[in-house]
């Protein structure tokens, strides 16, 4: 049984999945996949990662519900009362695109709530251990959004935004006992996310001329995770091909 | 409830590495653990597991001596 686990949200596709790959590949980590609706492609994530050896098992829990995350953790903790979460990465979101001047209460909020109170429901449960532990990694996917803004995602920029904020001051309050804090800001990556832009016109505006695959994306999140990372904290690291720095 | 204060002040020798001679009720607690404010998590984690009561950052604004402390703790033992 292993008892160091990595927790990353949203991890059934996408760059989530990609980074319960790259972990299981460098690491002996119990890979903990979130996943909030697609059980399905949460399965084949697992297969993944324990095709690398590494244990996994699959966790249903939405990010912004505070209860199902404390109760689902809880409930973890219960069964494997030796284990800890050595790694939180906090890579759920969701986007709500459209012009702030239409834009509903419910589209702004669902997009703050995910990835904000997202960030404070998982960060505020797995960090009491990594305290008592004198060690700990968090990496939150942040985007270029919440860093330059973009039109069309007032919302998603905000709630990324906030979270880089949030990543800053934390790593700062929590530095002294090895715990960093650090943000990956994508800009456009072949995800289902991205699924709708024309990869084709967009990609001329990339000085990279091509968008990012995730698992360039999940290489950075794996290196902020390792010990190597030890002295960078309160970061936020883009990764977007040239298109803002 | 002496019985709980000597296994807390057993506890906080072992977790903070003080001299057990500096621990009286006079004392002030922050500065005789030498804590920071991350430390309390220690600290709660170490009263939990041996009263079941777990303190809270309230408790911790009444409590400046070691009596301060052994008072909240028996209060809230009693509480429970």
């Amino acid at each position: 049984m292993a008892l160091k686990y990595a927790l990353i949200t949203g991890g059934s596709r996408g760059i989530g999945r990609a980074v319960c790959e790259v972990l299981a590949e460098n690491t002996d980590y119990g890979i903990i996949i979130n996943y909030s609706s697609n059980k399905e492609a949460a399965l084949e994530t697992k297969k993944l990662v324990e095709a690398h050896g590494n244990q996994a098992e699959i966790m249903a829990f939405d990010v912004a519900d505070k209860k199902a995350v404390d109760d689902s953790l809880n409930a973890w903790q219960e069964r494997n009362p030796d284990a800890w979460i050595e790694v939180l990465v906090n890579n759920a979101g969701i986007t709500k695109d459209g012009l702030f001047m239409w834009m509903k209460e419910e589209d702004w909020s669902s997009v703050v709530n995910t990835s904000l109170n997202g960030f404070y429901n998982l960060s505020q449960f797995v960090i009491q251990k990594m305290l008592r532990k004198r060690y700990g990694r968090i990496v939150n996917m942040v985007s270029v959004s919440g860093v330059k803004g973009t039109a069309g995602q007032v919302n998603y920029s905000a709630a990324k935004g906030a979270v880089v904020a949030a990543t800053k001051a934390l790593g700062q309050e929590v530095a002294k006992r090895n715990i960093t804090v650090n943000a990956v800001a994508p800009g456009f990556i072949k995800t289902d996310m991205t699924e709708e832009i024309n990869e084709k016109e967009m990609a001329k505006l990339v000085p990279a001329n091509r968008f990012g695959e995730a698992r360039e994306v999940a290489d950075l999140v794996a290196f902020l995770t390792s010990k190597k990372a030890s002295y960078i904290t309160g970061e936020v690291i883009n990764i977007n091909g040239g298109i803002y720095s | 409830m002496n019985e709980i204060i000597e296994q807390v002040n057993e506890v906080l020798v072992d977790e903070f590495e003080v001299e057990a001679e500096t621990i009286t009720p006079e004392a002030n607690l922050r500065e005789t653990l030498d804590l920071d404010s991350l430390d309390y998590v220690d600290l709660v984690v170490a009263i939990e597991s041996i009263s079941g009561v777990k303190l809270g950052e309230e408790d911790f604004k009444s409590i400046e001596s070691f009596k301060d402390f052994y008072g909240v703790l028996e209060s809230k033992i009693q509480e429970k």
